[in-house]
């Protein structure tokens, strides 16, 4: 078979892994000025595929031929499709000329079980000593570490790339049991807790030592599937919460389960992935790490599933109007981020600029504030009694036009009660969705 | 002395000056010593027939270096930095953007750049941040092909960036031989031997990629049809994060268009 027959394949393969990110970092070149390579720490996208993500790393698996047979998997040993395997030569000549060509900004190595794990990651580590040790290559690795790995191995996996992950892949142990019963909950959880040590231990020793190792610099990082199983969001939140906490992981990230085999146990082929809920996913943990939110504040018991029309971040204001308006001539930087439209740089920019001159609703514009939603909840020095409209026109406001770009069936997906009215009349048009929705709000405010 | 206040008048006048950024700090030398606000400055080569006089400043090195020091002193690094910036982009008034910045930061001191509501401020960090957007996209969407003697890659940015490219893509790189070519400004960066250089040129003409490099290519259009998913396919969404201008330049992208 030839290279290119293997990439297609074992690119395909890989496509459904989430994580594509070369963040973390800072290299500023080939250290003992052999090779090539670089990372900066905001990482860099090389281009952006049909599906509008982010392509920064060479994304494969070093085989598709695998043991396991993960219900859910494409790659699973029961599928037929076609199977291959890159050599170690082979798969670091490529990203090396990939790299060289601007195409990457470096690897991104997953494999499928060949015969054990350990077989697998060492076949890995040869592809990583080869890309390090003899093409002397400094961009981005990142490495995924096969459930089961001995400890060593996964430690020279640590020591070669610039961030390891080990997939949690379902996010309940039940779901593990029933869809990957070969994968055990305690073969993900003892590495993952083994990498936050390696990590914890390269981070005071190269404080202290000259030559200390660098173990995973980018951080460790993880993925799961939502929307195979039944678990609420408020679950999946809580469980990537405490990941953050007890791992020390940098990112979790979400994958949205696409239907690619049929079995029982699993949604129909036909099923729509949930989009819409994966992106009030990444929005939640993006206000747990950036905005310094709890899983708590974000969904409860009571309230187990994210609101289709808000971002969460609104859905929090709306239910805690009590905390507004905010001052931002006085208000804290914490205050700032929790209004809805203010991110870190607008709240980061409102604090330079009000040390020097008061705030009014113009000046926010021109440092670029977005208003759109942030002027209701605010008090500006041209606006000492803040903004009061009609509720309506403010619920129009505070809708996230996220919900309906994805279609209206991605909101009948959430299967609440109150969005019943969606599937009862066939597709509804997204102006009446979006009345209705703004009127609902209205009511609650 | 922060606090001075620069008396600028309007006056009905056009400065010309070579294009240079020693050029424009004469011409905010002329400003400031005149006590004149132009209506407009333009680089000589940009200059159309309009009803207003027109003063050509000359470039002096000494005069240019005074501002720049009165600038480091009285003002601080990120001004000086702020006004390098600005002046690599394609704004067509970004030099009458930079004297009333410069005039207004004269006026209050180092703060200045950090008074992000003013007008005078917002407008050339606005700019800036065009700027410096444009130079991490292209971080990412150059492509190169290899040349045999060298890699060769063609960009065609609003605004000047080359200058800002150029250590990025040295310290990626320090063992090879490469080359930009900017077709918008007609330059060339090229790193050769470790050496960088900007120069301008007329045209660059690239050779036939070799049936090796012709190799690479299919595969990495290849791996980019392969990797998208197709229940998920969003092109505004692409747009968004990679706009279209960019396409005409990037291997994968040139057969979307």
């Amino acid at each position: 078979m030839d290279i290119m027959q293997k990439l297609t394949i074992l690119a395909d393969s890989a496509k459904y892994d989430a994580a594509c990110t070369s963040s973390g970092v800072t290299r500023g070149g080939p250290p003992g000025g052999k090779g090539m390579g670089s990372a900066v720490p905001d990482g860099i996208c090389h281009s952006f595929s049909a599906d509008g993500r982010c392509i920064t790393l060479l994304k494969v698996l070093m085989s598709n031929a695998c043991a396991y047979d993960c219900k859910y998997c494409v790659n699973r040993s029961s599928n037929d499709v076609p199977r291959a395997t890159f050599t170690p030569d082979e798969l670091a000549e490529l990203t090396i000329q990939f790299y060289r060509r601007n195409y990457i900004e470096g690897l991104f190595l997953s494999s499928g079980v060949v015969r054990n794990p350990d077989y697998t990651s060492e076949q890995m580590i040869r592809v990583l000593a080869l890309l390090r040790y003899e093409h002397h290559f400094w961009g981005y690795i990142h490495a995924k570490v096969i459930p089961g790995t001995a400890s060593g191995l996964v430690r020279r996996l640590g020591q070669l790339a610039d961030r390891i992950s080990v997939n949690v892949e379902l996010p309940s142990e039940a779901s593990l049991s029933t869809l990957a019963p070969q994968k055990k909950r305690k073969a993900i959880f003892t590495p993952m807790a083994e990498i936050k040590q390696g990590i914890a231990v390269s981070q005071t020793d190269i404080v202290r030592y000259k030559h200390a190792e660098n173990f995973a610099p980018g951080g460790q990082a993880t993925q799961m599937i939502i929307g195979a199983t039944p678990e609420s969001d408020y679950n999946i939140l809580r469980l990537a919460s405490g990941l953050y906490t007890k791992y020390d992981l940098r990112r979790v990230f979400y994958s949205a389960y696409i239907p690619t085999v049929t079995d029982t146990m699993l949604p129909a082929v036909d099923t729509k992935p949930p989009l819409l809920r994966e992106h009030r996913l990444y929005q939640a943990d993006w206000l747990m790490r950036q905005y310094q939110f709890d899983a708590e504040e974000i969904l409860s018991e009571a309230q187990p599933n994210f609101n289709p029309y808000l971002d969460p971040k609104c859905n929090w204001a709306v239910n805690n109007l009590h905390f507004f308006p905010v001052d931002v001539n006085t208000a804290s930087f914490q205050a700032l981020l929790r209004v809805p439209g203010i991110g870190p740089k607008s709240a980061k920019a409102i604090v330079i600029a009000r040390r020097h001159s008061h705030i009014g609703m113009s000046q926010l514009k021109r440092i670029g504030v977005v208003l759109k939603r942030a002027k209701y909840f605010i008090l500006t020095d041209d606006l000492p009694c803040g903004i009061r409209l009609n509720k309506q026109t403010m619920a129009k406001a505070l809708i996230d036009p996220g919900s309906f770009s994805l279609g209206v069936e991605q909101l009948s997906l959430f299967d609440r009660p109150e969005l019943k009215f969606l599937t009862d009349t066939k597709a509804p048009a997204i102006q009446e969705v979006r009345e209705e929705a703004a009127t609902c709000l209205a009511s609650k405010l | 002395m922060p606090g001075f206040k620069i008396v600028t008048n309007p006056a009905d006048l056009v400065y010309l000056y070579d294009g240079s950024l020693a050029g424009f700090f004469c011409c905010v030398h002329r400003s400031f010593y005149e006590r004149e606000l132009p209506i407009d400055i333009l680089p000589e080569a940009a200059d159309q027939p309009s009803i207003y006089p027109r003063a050509y400043i000359s470039t002096d090195q000494a005069k240019a270096e005074a501002v720049r020091a009165s600038i480091v002193k009285n003002l601080s690094d990120r001004v000086i930095e702020l006004t390098e910036h600005v002046f690599l982009c394609h704004h067509p008034h970004k030099e009458q953007k930079l004297l009333r910045f410069l005039i207004f930061a004269f006026g209050i001191g180092p703060k200045a750049a950090y008074m992000l509501g003013e007008d005078a401020v917002a407008d050339v960090l606005e700019m800036e941040k065009h700027l410096l957007g444009e130079v991490h996209l292209l971080r990412g969407f150059i492509r190169f092909a290899d040349y045999g003697e060298m890699l060769g890659g063609v960009i065609t940015p609003k605004n000047f960036v080359l200058p800002l490219l150029a250590a990025h893509f040295a310290n990626r790189f320090p063992n090879e031989n490469f080359m930009i070519y900017d077709k918008t400004h007609k330059a060339v960066l090229a790193f050769q031997g470790g050496k960088l250089e900007i120069t301008m040129v007329e045209e660059v003409e690239f050779s036939q990629p070799s049936e090796d490099e012709l190799r690479f290519q299919s595969m990495w259009k290849n791996f980019y049809k392969t990797i998208g998913i197709e229940e998920r396919v969003n092109p505004r969404c692409r747009m968004g994060h990679m706009p279209k201008r960019y396409w005409q330049n990037m291997t994968e992208m040139r057969e979307y268009l």
